[in-house]
């Protein structure tokens, strides 16, 4: 016979005070198998503990229930504190009545049944536990960051200056993401590029560091400590050994295609780096525009190349390489405004969106960083900004808000007043949000010394009159409508996931909330875990995100996963899957379905008739099981369990809440 | 038909003679007659003289695919005669690891349908003498005379809305194919079912599952039934309550219907052993309906490289639980 104790938590009242705990208490005694039960105020507490250890030694206890919070939050405590009194940590079941009895029930006599039955559930369900250990597993000291841009160029030179290796894969020709693409930093004004490069050259020249660009994780199997990952680097079409980064190709290169980079708004050659700073600084053949790849026809890239490093053969090659730990910094992408079919987006060239308007600073930008008009070439004289393109509407966009538009906003009227100094803005915004050092000061300049008009309302039209744009919106403030001739509109448009991080997101096994952002582990506490065990998030992959809460961020990511390269060994997973081998037909369903290629099949010899017969059977790989049950689902005659969840537990548990009352 | 069924014997024999009598294999799985003369039962021909009572017609319903569980046990290389249903059976049993490719040799017969012993004499009305068959008519005789009748009419349920009546995988094929043909009605009954308000349809279950005998003779028959030990006959944990009751049907009949989930091929041997007449097929179609609504076209047993698609994931698969 078991000799099981039920301990309850109060949780000061978030469990007393919607929980009768004298009653669950009383119903506890008299569950098969329990010869002692108490309570108290917070069992999380090192006198709590202590009372759960103290009782284990003097009832002599050999299964222990914690009447608590969610497992997610304290079972890693408790079973510490029942292994410290000598019981395998395994011995112990949480029954969660708190998240999910108390914080769901308002009434006393509601939820003190309902947590006797769950506390019932898990005393049936400790007294067919059997202690479990867990495998030990050797960790990887290698790190990999999916995403090259601010994020991951922080994450792995923090990892590197660390002392372990990590690999950044990018999927574009160069590193750098989003932030190459400003001129200019709020709230401080630093060039962008000035303060980038020297990290991306960091990046590209530490011995710890390997860039794979214009690459693109395939595939990623494994588990925290052994992610097993397939990188598929695309033919660049030039040996970066040989290249040594002239320029004569794309000098000379006749075929052009719209600049990703510039946002579309010019052309690049078909051998193009993106922008003059790239790291590495080899350029790849766009083999879709290239007129050799398309025609057969010119190689003159090849002929002009003094190092003879074009290689019209190179074929995409797959990288299999094993890593510790994952930091996903994918970053986001800007909304496309043409399906705002008021703003007029796409219709008339003076009609940008921030990130487009932002390239028209940068020196080596599309007007060569000439503030111009796009239609006529003539420096714009009002410029209409518009905030909350997409953000913060229920309605057709997303309910979010992108929080870093209200001061880029402030920063391109700034620069615009510093360019064309006759210039006058003017924004039209929902609210201005500016919370962050530095932030309020700076858009309060934009206000008070560049001019800058704030028009609180929304703007319902945009059409062109002569040269100019009109936009037609409504000053809430003052109840006016107010149509401005304007030379230029700026739209901010949302920031959004990537188009494809669903895709990423499934690779990698981490998931992402409704707008696509991959969810950290934790809102507060968990800020840049997953679900996925050694694998992190940074950067605007998570959230919208400004640029000194994506390095802070990174940073955060990098400590985690150096944190995790630090240690020889992991304890693997205990509660592992379990073949029955003597009831198992080997049909291999299991094999199919386990996610982690923790299942094999060897050939086993039985008698029958007399004779040795050889037979094919199921065997799980306990190191790599992570124990996520799928092919105890998959297997029709149960013949595979999973420990510490098996069959009969679970079914005992529903028995204990449905056969008794 | 009773000619040609000769002629079709001859060849059968003919083939299958050669090969066990050569060595190329141990045992001949094939038909005999039983009892009477609308009864063709599993023939187990070891030798020349087993091979004599090898029989072909139209009452050889029996799966024999089912059969190579057991025999490979004893035998190190089986012949079995497989008709479109067997062959596709051959192919779960095959997609579930049940049985190794090069120790079977598979001899296809393309089939013309069986018929139904009890739609026969509640056709004839009387007690049955005979049959005859001539190109698509059969002639019951009875003591009351002599009754003609298209065969169409007289065909097994199984049979009656079959797609491949030609076998899918095969060593040989002994006779010519008959093509592959239309089952506009297959899901004609699960239509109708799903139709029902949900209580009428559990009354008609009810009432339906009330005469199960439990006696397991649709598992028996299954070819997606390869488990070696039953969930009902577990006791650790006890799933299938022993008792003789209706929930515990029931949970029998439901259970093994999802263990046939995009697994079932559909050859309707379950409700042809079942000495109920408990019409077990709606419950496989209901299911194999719904996973072609769900994840596309998929049947079963067609071919044994396709993996069944509930043991694949693809990124455009429906996720009906989490979007709504």
């Amino acid at each position: 016979m078991p000799r099981t104790g039920v301990f309850i938590c109060h949780c000061g009242t978030n469990i007393a005070g919607t929980v009768d705990i004298a009653r669950a208490i009383d119903a506890s005694r008299n569950f098969p198998g329990v010869v002692h039960a108490d309570e108290y105020r917070y069992l999380c507490s090192e006198m709590g503990q202590d009372l759960i250890k103290n009782a284990i030694n003097e009832n002599n206890l050999d299964r222990v229930v914690v009447g608590t919070c969610s497992p997610r939050m304290h079972e890693g405590t408790f079973r510490k504190a029942a292994a410290e009194a000598g019981l395998n940590p395994y011995m112990l079941e949480v029954a969660n009545i708190r998240e999910h009895c108390s914080w769901v029930h308002r009434d006393i006599e509601e939820g003190t049944p309902k947590a006797i039955a769950l506390l019932r559930a898990a005393a049936a369900k400790v007294a067919l536990n059997d202690p479990l250990d867990s495998p030990e597993l050797e960790v990887e000291k290698r790190a990999l960051v999916i995403g090259g841009g601010i994020a991951g160029i922080q994450a792995a030179i923090d990892i590197a200056e660390a002392g372990y290796v990590v690999d950044v894969v990018e999927r574009e020709p160069s590193i750098g993401g989003r932030m190459a693409q400003l001129e200019k930093t709020f709230p401080t004004l630093d060039c962008s590029a000035c303060i980038l490069t020297p990290k991306m050259v960091e990046a590209a020249q530490h011995p710890n560091i390997n860039l794979i660009t214009y690459s693109e994780v395939e595939e990623v199997k494994g588990f925290v400590g052994q992610f097993d990952v397939k990188i598929k680097m695309k033919a660049r079409s030039i040996d970066p050994v040989k290249c040594t980064g002239c320029g004569v190709c794309y000098e000379k290169c006749p075929a052009k295609a719209p600049s990703e980079f510039e946002m579309g708004m010019t052309k690049r050659k078909a051998i193009y780096v993106p922008f003059p700073q790239a790291v590495p600084n080899v350029p790849v053949i766009d083999r879709e525009n290239c007129l050799y790849f398309k025609k057969g026809r010119c190689q003159i890239c090849a002929k002009e190349c003094p190092p003879q490093a074009v290689d019209y053969e190179q074929q995409d090659q797959i990288i299999e390489r094993r890593y510790g730990a994952i930091i996903v910094a994918t970053g986001f992408d800007q909304l496309d405004p043409s399906s705002y079919g008021e703003y007029g987006y796409g219709q008339h060239p003076d009609i940008l969106t921030a990130l487009e308007f932002e390239r028209l600073f940068n020196a080596s930008g599309p007007t060569g960083g000439k503030v111009v008009r796009l239609s006529d070439g003539k420096p714009p004289k009002k410029v209409v900004f518009i905030q909350c393109i997409g953000s913060r509407d229920k309605a057709r966009g997303m309910n979010y808000c992108s929080k870093i538009c209200c001061m880029f906003t402030a920063k391109q009227a700034i620069l615009l007043k510093e360019k064309v100094p006759d210039a006058k803005s003017y924004v039209f915004y929902i609210d201005v949000r500016t919370a962050g050092k530095g932030y309020e000061e700076f858009q309060r300049r934009a206000a008070e010394e560049y001019d800058v008009a704030y028009l609180r309302g929304q703007v319902g039209k945009i059409f062109p009159e002569g040269d100019h744009l009109v936009v037609h919106g409504v000053d809430s403030l003052s109840g006016k409508v107010v149509d401005i001739k304007a030379d230029m509109v700026v739209l901010a448009a949302a920031s959004i996931a990537r188009a494809d991080a669903p895709e990423v997101g499934r690779i990698v096994g981490i998931n992402s909330d409704s707008y696509h952002f991959f969810n950290e582990a934790h809102p507060k506490l968990k800020p840049v875990e997953t679900h996925t065990a050694g694998v992190f998030i940074a950067g605007a992959c998570q959230a919208p995100k400004d640029i000194p809460d994506t390095v802070a961020q990174a940073g955060a990511a990098a400590v985690k996963a150096i944190g995790l390269l630090s240690k020889d060994v992991l304890k693997g997973e205990a509660c592992t899957a379990i073949v029955n081998q003597a009831e198992c037909s080997g049909c291999l369903y299991c094999e199919a379905v386990c996610p982690y290629n923790a299942i094999n099949h060897i050939e086993i010899e039985e008698r029958y008739h007399e004779e040795m017969h050889k037979r094919t059977v199921a065997e799980v790989n306990p190191s790599l099981c992570q124990g996520c049950g799928s092919c105890s689902v998959a297997c029709r005659s149960g013949s595979i369990n999973l420990k510490g969840f098996t069959n009969e537990q679970i079914l005992a548990e529903v028995d204990a809440i449905c056969l008794q009352r | 038909m009773a000619e040609r069924y000769l002629e079709e014997l001859t060849k059968i024999h003919d083939a299958v003679k050669q090969d066990l009598l050569g060595g190329r294999i141990n045992l001949l799985l094939g038909w005999e007659k039983g009892h009477y003369w609308w009864q063709s039962r599993p023939l187990f021909a070891e030798n020349e003289q087993d091979l004599e009572r090898l029989t072909w017609d139209s009452f050889c319903a029996v799966n024999l695919s089912r059969y190579l569980l057991e025999e490979l046990k004893d035998y190190q290389k089986i012949g079995v005669l497989v008709k479109g249903c067997d062959s596709r059976s051959f192919n779960r049993l095959l997609q579930d690891n049940m049985v190794a490719r090069q120790r079977v040799v598979l001899y296809g017969l393309p089939c013309p349908g069986m018929l139904d012993y009890e739609l026969l004499t509640a056709t004839a009305e009387a007690e049955l003498e005979s049959i005859a068959e001539q190109n698509g008519i059969v002639v019951l005789r009875s003591a009351a005379g002599e009754k003609t009748v298209e065969r169409e009419q007289l065909l097994l349920y199984k049979c009656r809305d079959c797609r491949y009546p030609d076998p899918v995988v095969y060593d040989q094929l002994l006779l010519a194919p008959r093509g592959e043909k239309e089952a506009p009605e297959r899901y004609k009954s699960v239509t109708k079912l799903e139709e029902m308000p949900a209580d009428e349809r559990y009354t008609h279950w009810e009432k339906e599952l009330s005469r199960c005998l439990r006696c397991y003779a649709c598992r028996q028959a299954c070819p997606y039934c390869s488990c070696r030990e039953c969930f009902v006959e577990q006791d650790k944990p006890r799933w299938q309550g022993r008792a003789y009751q209706e929930s515990e049907n029931f949970l029998f009949h439901l259970v093994r219907a999802y263990h046939g989930a995009g697994r079932c091929i559909d050859c309707g041997e379950c409700q042809r052993a079942c000495p109920v007449n408990i019409p077990l097929q709606e419950l496989n179609r209901k299911l194999i309906k719904d996973i072609n609504e769900l994840y596309g076209q998929f049947e079963a047993g067609l071919n044994a490289d396709l993996e069944p698609p509930l043991l694949t994931y693809k990124p455009d698969d429906p996720a009906a639980f989490s979007e709504k």
